[in-house]
């Protein structure tokens, strides 16, 4: 990441349904020429954020600075910052051609119908597609009116793009080549993305950075190795999907789990005490092996999941608590198990995530 | 195999179409032959016979009254469609679009049915105490000391019919815009204000254009009702406003049924005009 000008920046931003608080005194700053993924479980408020990004709803406090000026009272087509809808929102009875034209046409700097030509021919080439400008919304794929979508915004050549997950009407295999080609198209073009997703995988492969957004606030921002490797919170932990999470009890220097008692040395504030580690770092060892490199966790095995380049294995423990483990296939065979039979999970307590209720030491 | 079930789905088809075609050439189609038939027939003042002549054809066309009567229903269609236009489009831009809750939009447009719960004739008359002489508005008006005589032109005169008509159809107006405008996707209008568009354009260039099939409908519903009307002029005109209805009315009360099938041929050729050039603006089978 080059250290830049923030493009855009919020200081205090809350925003209230009635009694829900969709947004909790928020505190952003996004870089320029950059690309931000916005990570949130349903429900935490990512949509309500970009709404007032936009300026289709007015915070209840707080201020927004876009390019060095206060916008918060500025109204929505003022703004000068793109929006990309989940559903894409094309103008049904305009051929695509005008469906791009339509911000240079009715914005208020007025634009002469040659450059309005040339503008609009360039950003249909740039998303790929040429030869279908006549063509009506309705008679063209799902991706193509992604692209269309992205042209009609990036067309007014803005700084800042908000996508409000742009691939979640996109079927897998598109949604993989439209993850790549959305961070091409803005690699081209001096712009900042900010990219809402309920998606952790496509947060952490397309963020520069990541923010993590829950209930209303935001709590972790940085690059996605970052979050991936110390996610701040237990809550980050569990949105990422790819670390078992055990309840416990931290007690000064050990903490007490259904592994048992471990040494701990260093743990993160959170609200409560929860001991994390990633599947990929737990390991499978049988019934009664002995030389485990930390703690022992029994359990009894339920099932796999092959996944190409590694096997995910469910494991139940006594209290019922599904424990996953991912084995990648380039580390080996994995061991052959045999389902509902007892074995043992460890690892490397060096590699665990400690969250207390006691402030880190 | 595939022969035999298609063969099926056809005779299957003409099943399904049997009954509804068979009430239409009974109910629609057989009548308006007559019609056509009869306004050919030979009138004398007391009787009628299938002899066939154009005489009733001239002298709908000799006639200055029949005449008249066809221009003033035209006028009289144009003004009641233009004011429907303009006081039903703002009231369905509000219940349609404005009103956020899908309940209190579906609220509004019953209330908007409520005057239906009454006959159509009493709600024509009804405008009598309102206009009249001694009617609720001259009575304000004059209390409030904004007049000093009665206004005489509110009751019995084209301007009382207009009223009527107006009140009676804007509802139809209504209906299908109000339609039309809640089925536009929230997200593109805000899409078009994020591009920059202010209100005005965004009601331009993508309101108006997307509301269009309502508009084209409700104005094909106000215009088929309008321009068949006879009871509104009847009750509000005191006689002054001849409609080609009232026409209608007045030939088959006297048994002139030759000159009232001229008009009613005349009636049928100017409705089909009329809703013909509708459906040329939108093409509503694309639409809804």
């Amino acid at each position: 990441m080059t250290q830049s000008e923030p493009i855009f920046r919020m200081e205090g931003v809350t925003h209230r349904y009635g009694d829900l608080t969709a947004l909790d005194d928020i505190d952003f700053v996004a870089e320029d020429n950059s690309y931000i993924a916005l990570l949130g479980p349903s429900g935490s408020g990512k949509t309500c954020l970009l709404r007032v990004i936009a300026g289709f709803e007015k915070p209840d406090k707080g201020r927004i600075w876009f390019q060095g000026r206060d916008i918060t009272d500025l109204p929505a087509h003022e703004r000068g910052i793109g929006f990309v809808f989940q559903n894409f929102a094309l103008f049904p009875h305009l051929t695509i051609f005008e469906n791009v034209a339509f911000g240079l046409r009715n914005g208020a700097v007025k634009v002469s119908e040659t450059d309005i030509a040339d503008r609009v021919t360039d950003a249909i080439d740039m998303v790929g597609l040429t030869g279908l400008e006549d063509r009506s919304p309705d008679q063209i794929s799902g991706g193509q009116k992604q692209r269309v979508a992205l042209a009609r915004s990036l067309v007014l050549q803005p700084k800042l793009v908000l996508l409000d997950e742009p691939l979640g009407a996109l079927d897998a295999n598109l949604r993989e080549r439209m993850q790549i080609e959305l961070r091409a198209i803005r690699e081209r073009l001096d712009v900042t993305f900010l990219h809402v997703t309920g998606s952790e995988t496509e947060a952490l492969a397309m963020g520069d950075k990541v923010a993590v957004l829950d209930q209303g606030q935001i709590v972790q921002y940085g690059t996605p190795d970052a979050i991936y490797d110390s996610p701040a919170i237990s809550d980050v932990a569990l949105f990422l999907n790819r670390f078992n999470l055990f309840n416990g009890e931290l007690q000064g220097d050990t903490f007490v789990g259904p592994f048992g008692t471990v040494p701990v040395t260093a743990a993160q504030p959170n609200k409560s005490d929860v001991y994390a580690i990633r599947y990929d770092r737990t390991r499978i060892f049988s019934a009664d092996a002995v030389d485990l490199p930390g703690p022992a966790l029994p359990v009894r095995y339920l099932a796999s999941e092959y996944l190409g380049s590694s096997i995910v294995f469910l494991f139940e423990t006594k209290d019922r608590k599904t424990v996953e483990v991912d084995h990648h296939l380039s580390l080996g065979e994995p061991r052959d198990l045999t389902v509902g039979e007892n074995y043992t999970l460890s690892w490397d307590p060096a590699q665990a995530i400690v969250f207390g209720k006691e402030t880190a030491r | 195999m595939s022969a035999a079930t298609s063969n099926r789905d056809k005779s299957n088809t003409f099943r399904l179409l049997v009954p509804g075609v068979v009430w239409m050439i009974l109910f629609l189609v057989a009548p308006i032959m007559m019609i056509l038939y009869v306004s050919f027939w030979t009138q004398t003042t007391f009787s009628i016979n299938s002899t066939l002549t154009l005489d009733s054809w001239k002298n709908f066309f000799a006639s200055e009254a029949y005449v008249g009567a066809l221009w003033t229903t035209i006028r009289l269609w144009l003004i009641v469609l233009t004011l429907t236009l303009l006081i039903g489009y703002p009231a369905a831009l509000f219940v349609g679009l404005l009103v956020k809750s899908k309940t209190l939009s579906t609220i509004l447009l019953v209330l908007c049915v409520i005057p239906f719960w009454t006959s159509f004739l009493i709600r024509v008359l009804a405008w009598r105490p309102m206009l009249g002489k001694e009617g609720a508005i001259n009575i304000i008006l004059q209390k409030l000391g904004l007049i000093d005589s009665p206004i005489e032109v509110l009751l019995f005169s084209e301007l009382s019919v207009v009223i009527g008509m107006t009140q009676i159809y804007v509802v139809f107006m209504v209906g299908p815009i109000a339609f039309m405008l809640g089925r536009i996707d929230r997200n593109i209008i805000e899409a078009a204000r994020d591009l920059g568009a202010g209100f005005g354009r965004i009601f331009w260039k993508i309101v108006l254009p997307l509301s269009l099939p309502g508009v084209v409908v409700g104005a094909i519903f106000v215009s088929v009702m309008v321009l068949g009307e006879f009871a509104t002029s009847g009750a509000l005109s005191g006689r002054k406003v001849n409609l080609l209805g009232n026409i209608i009315v007045t030939q088959v009360g006297s048994l002139k049924w030759a000159m009232a099938s001229v008009v009613g041929v005349i009636l049928t050729i100017l409705l089909g005009i009329v809703v013909a050039g509708f459906l040329r603006i939108v093409d509503l089978k694309r639409e809804i």
